[in-house]
């Protein structure tokens, strides 16, 4: 059995108990008088309550007391509401933000994700309840979903306040970035749907989304929404923040252990800011710098606000791997983007072998790489060699057209058609295509631009469901990446001499990039600087169990799954992930936010969508369905005690 | 029952009952029994000295085979007529007096038990100084105390000692009262019952008893003027003296209506029982003169003359 409103009860105890014992002792005794016999007066007393319904009806204080006791309870039942807000039975999203920028402290050292679960509570306490007497009217029901990158269903559908509750109770912060557009797809689809309490709500019925948040949402244009569908709870008030917005450690070309970081740092608020900037590896500080960042540029007509950013490098020396760290000691509003990480891989030249019948476009670009060695073999010599087992030995492996059936496990980017047997089907030939999106974030396609990229023939390839799609074609994946039997596939759908890739600087950057990639074994390797939420997968190589440390230490144990690759999602802080694989030697990932969107803390009075523009509800949620029985109920109480006493009084009937 | 010997002062003397002027005047009634009355006037004579003397009752014409010795010659002379004198019959008259000592008798302002104790005794010097034989019985839950067959001056100072002595306790057992009374050979005579008739069980059944031999019943209702009158208001808890039941009253002008609408109902039901079994049914309260009842009442109803 649960209790509703177990609080109103207790109090309503609380008042009344010890107030009915004081009456009981304050009852007036009546007064003892002896006489000879009751008998005649019994008599009297039964003639007179026969009598009584025939009696001219007098003015009666009891009477009216009771009268007032009896409609405060039948108003009560009624269980009347103040503001009535909908009409009965209406379905609510309520869409949580617990991004980065949610974990701002505003004023009153409250977060931004905690105002908004409050503001949130004092939503679901107005929804209306089902009907006492009805069977067949339902009240209004409400779902809770918390998003940052991704969408997470915390409660269904239900009328239960107390399942409501929890659910956003549950809602943990996360230093990921906003992304709206999953969790209203999710909503939708789940309004849809019956929901946890069985009713005959009719499918197309809308459900009422609100949207608690400080606007800080990087995907609101692509994002299509009916009029009045969406309302928006603005939460936050604080602008100031200093944010590390970029981070990058790469190593000299001519010297490998000379190491130049990167640091860009961003001002969100008005005034300049004057912050002490250091760089450590691997915890110990390397170097401290003091820095003035400008203002933000103000929001103009015709263009956006715009933070005051300031580059800062650092050059060290640092001959082995580790974790660089570039932090600013400025006090601020959100702490989570005061600190970029990145992965410092190791010196290590690469060997790599090109397979091509003739390519000199990409025989320049990779003798332009920093490689230790680079062989090239004709396809006929290639296949005779890995025939013999004479194919390993390179860390990177670059197939220019030539797609054998069989393969030596190893790394390989290939160019052109896919070869057999690796999940990849080939559904035909493309004539004519652009480039139209990539994936910039990617260690593979960092400082590479695919804008313009044209190609007068590609192959139509459709990737297996665990490969990464790197950069599109409008109908087709262009360039992928496929894990199979231990091996990697940079997969480049289109011949470079049927493009015009090699005549732009980035190509060169891409084969260094694919190279640098597929050759260090960082496992997604070498991607070694995640974006919160993206998932750490590292190559399992015969390991059936890994251990996971987080960032506050808190350590994890994840199964390898089919493909042979641990997979852990749960990068939700930023820090430094540490994963343990038997038999090999420690990794370290780095997630950071580096978001600017994140890091630009000032809410968002409006939101813009796709197709409209969506004011913030001032003042936040009221309690809009305040319902009166409780009070009616105490009202009821109090008469009762009154009536008690008048009856106790000496008053004539 | 042998009078008493020795005369040691009483604690209790009949003066604290019935004032000497009071008691002057009973000297000159006697109680009268109208059962017997109606059964002697075929002849007999009549007296109220054992053995001897007779009183002239009434007139009868002569039939014959009357003994001639009680023709009226005066009568005859003045009216050519033969009629015969009838005399009172030397027969003993039991007085039964039963005197209700139950709680209630207690209660009132002026107490009933004082009322009930000086009639009582007025009835009983009035029919032992006209040697008759009373016997004097006090009631609560039965008969709690008895002075049987008194007769003469001698036994006055007992009967107050016993009256006045009387407690008034205890709840009312009038039907076993009645069945104890009515158990002994009393012979035929006069019961007198004096009681506030407030019998939780009913009064029916005793009343039954006494007038189902040939007595001659009275039955004296005594009630306070509190009773016929209530001086009661606001919210009560109204305890019955006697088994302690209690009622909870609200007292208000209806409610007083209806008591004494039950009053009287109550006061008629009894007398309508009485008359209907041929006794005497008196309504008084203890707030009226024993000697107005005696002199004037009880005179008028025939019990004493």
């Amino acid at each position: 059995m649960e209790w509703l409103a177990p609080q109103t009860a207790a109090i309503a105890a609380a008042a009344a108990v010890p107030a009915l014992v004081l009456m009981y002792f304050l009852k007036l005794k009546r007064r003892e008088v002896l006489i000879s016999s009751t008998l005649l007066w019994k008599r009297a007393v039964q003639d007179l309550q026969v009598n009584a319904p025939f009696q001219r009806l007098r003015r009666n204080v009891l009477l009216l007391i009771q009268l007032l006791i009896l409609a405060a309870v039948l108003f009560a039942l009624a269980r009347p509401v103040l503001q009535l807000a909908a009409k009965g039975g209406r379905r609510h999203v309520l869409l949580i933000d617990r991004s980065g920028s949610m974990g701002t402290a505003d004023a009153g050292g409250r977060t931004r994700l905690e105002e908004a679960v409050r503001q949130a509570h004092v939503r679901i306490d107005s929804l209306r309840g089902p009907s006492l007497l009805s069977l067949s009217e339902s009240g209004d029901q409400a779902m809770v979903l918390a998003f940052d990158r991704h969408a997470k269903v915390m409660c269904n559908f239900t009328s239960d306040k107390g399942r409501l509750r929890a659910a956003l109770e549950a809602i943990t912060p996360t230093d990921g970035s906003s992304r709206l557009a999953e969790a209203i797809t999710v909503a939708r689809a789940f309004a849809q749907s019956a929901g946890e309490e069985e009713n005959n709500r009719s499918a197309a019925e809308a459900a009422q989304l609100e949207l608690f948040s400080d606007g800080r949402i990087a995907d609101l244009p692509e994002i299509s929404i009916q009029p009045g569908e969406l309302q928006f709870h603005c939460i936050g008030k604080a602008s100031d923040n200093v944010a590390v917005v970029a981070l990058q450690a790469r190593r000299s070309y001519e010297k490998a252990e000379e190491v130049h970081v990167f640091a860009g740092l961003a001002n969100y608020g008005d005034a300049e800011a004057v912050c002490e900037v250091q760089m450590a590896v691997d915890g110990t500080v390397r170097a401290v710098r003091d820095v003035r960042i400008p203002p933000r540029r103000p929001e103009t007509p015709t263009a956006p606000a715009r933070p005051g950013k300031i580059a800062v490098s650092f050059v060290m020396s640092h001959a082995g791997a580790g974790v660089v760290s570039v932090r600013q000691n400025r006090k601020d509003a959100l702490p989570a983007d005061d600190e970029a990480r990145t992965v410092l891989p190791p010196p290590k030249k690469l060997r790599a072998l090109l397979v091509t019948a003739g390519n000199a476009a990409l025989e320049s670009a990779l003798a332009a790489c920093p490689l230790a060695r680079l062989d090239r073999m004709t396809p006929a010599e290639f296949d005779a060699a890995s025939g013999e087992g004479g194919g390993a030995g390179y860390d990177v492996t670059v197939l220019d057209r030539h797609a054998p059936a069989k393969l030596p496990r190893g790394q390989y980017v290939v160019f052109g058609p896919p070869p057999p047997d690796v999940g990849v089907k080939t559904l035909g030939t493309l004539k004519g295509q652009f480039v139209v999106d990539w994936r910039n974030r990617h260690p593979v396609l960092q400082f590479v631009s695919l804008e313009n990229l044209y190609t007068a023939g590609a192959v139509r390839v459709e990737l297996p469901r665990d490969a990464a799609v790197l950069a599109e074609f409008g109908v087709c994946p262009a360039i992928g990446l496929v894990r199979r039997r231990g091996s990697a596939f940079l997969l480049v759908g289109f011949d470079v001499m049927e493009s015009n890739w090699p005549f732009h600087p980035g190509f060169v950057m891409f084969c260094y990039n694919a190279t640098t990639f597929l050759g260090m074994e960082t496992g997604r390797e070498r991607q070694g600087d995640l974006a919160v939420g993206e998932a750490i997968t590292v190559r399992a190589g015969g390991a059936k169990e890994a251990r996971i440390t987080r960032p506050n230490g808190q350590i994890e144990t994840v199964s390898a799954d089919p493909s042979g690759t641990f997979r852990y999602p749960r990068t939700d802080r930023t820090g430094v992930y540490r994963v343990d694989v038997p038999g090999r030697r420690p990794e370290a990932y780095a997630v950071n936010l580096l978001d600017e969107n994140e890091s630009f803390v000032e809410p968002s009075r409006e939101i813009l969508l796709a197709s409209t523009k969506v004011e913030a509800k001032a003042g936040g949620p009221q309690r809009a369905n305040q319902e009166l029985w409780p009070y009616l109920a105490l009202a009821a109480l109090a008469l009762v005690c009154v009536e008690w006493l008048v009856y106790n009084s000496k008053v004539r009937l | 029952m042998s009078p008493p010997t020795g005369t040691t002062s009483p604690r209790h003397r009949l003066t604290d009952l019935l004032d000497g002027q009071f008691m002057a005047r009973l000297d000159g009634l006697d109680l009268f029994s109208r059962k017997m009355l109606q059964g002697k006037l075929q002849g007999e004579r009549r007296s109220k000295k054992r053995g001897a003397g007779v009183e002239f009752a009434d007139h009868r014409r002569y039939v014959v085979g009357d003994d001639l010795r009680h023709i009226d010659w005066n009568i005859f002379g003045r009216l050519d007529q033969l009629f015969l004198k009838i005399f009172l019959v030397d027969q003993d008259l039991s007085v039964h007096i039963l005197l209700d000592v139950s709680a209630s008798a207690a209660t009132g302002e002026p107490p009933k038990a004082r009322a009930i104790k000086r009639l009582g005794a007025a009835l009983a010097y009035v029919g032992m100084v006209n040697n008759n034989r009373v016997t004097l019985s006090t009631f609560a839950d039965g008969i709690v105390g008895q002075l049987a067959n008194m007769r003469g001056r001698a036994y006055l100072p007992r009967m107050a000692e016993f009256l006045l002595t009387a407690e008034c306790e205890g709840p009312s057992g009038f039907d076993k009262a009645c069945r104890q009374l009515t158990a002994g050979r009393i012979g035929t005579g006069l019961v007198i019952v004096v009681s506030d008739f407030f019998f939780k069980e009913g009064y029916e059944s005793g009343l039954r008893r006494l007038a189902s031999r040939n007595y001659d019943l009275y039955a004296i209702h005594m009630l306070s003027p509190q009773e016929l009158e209530p001086e009661l208001s606001g919210d009560l808890k109204l305890i019955d003296v006697e088994d302690l039941d209690d009622a909870e009253i609200t007292v208000s002008g209806a409610l007083l209506e209806y008591y004494r609408r039950n009053l009287a109902a109550y006061c008629n039901e009894v007398q309508g029982f009485c008359r209907r079994r041929g006794a005497t049914y008196a309504l008084t309260n203890s707030r009226e003169p024993v000697e107005a009842l005696m002199l004037n009442y009880l005179r008028r109803r025939g019990l004493l003359r």
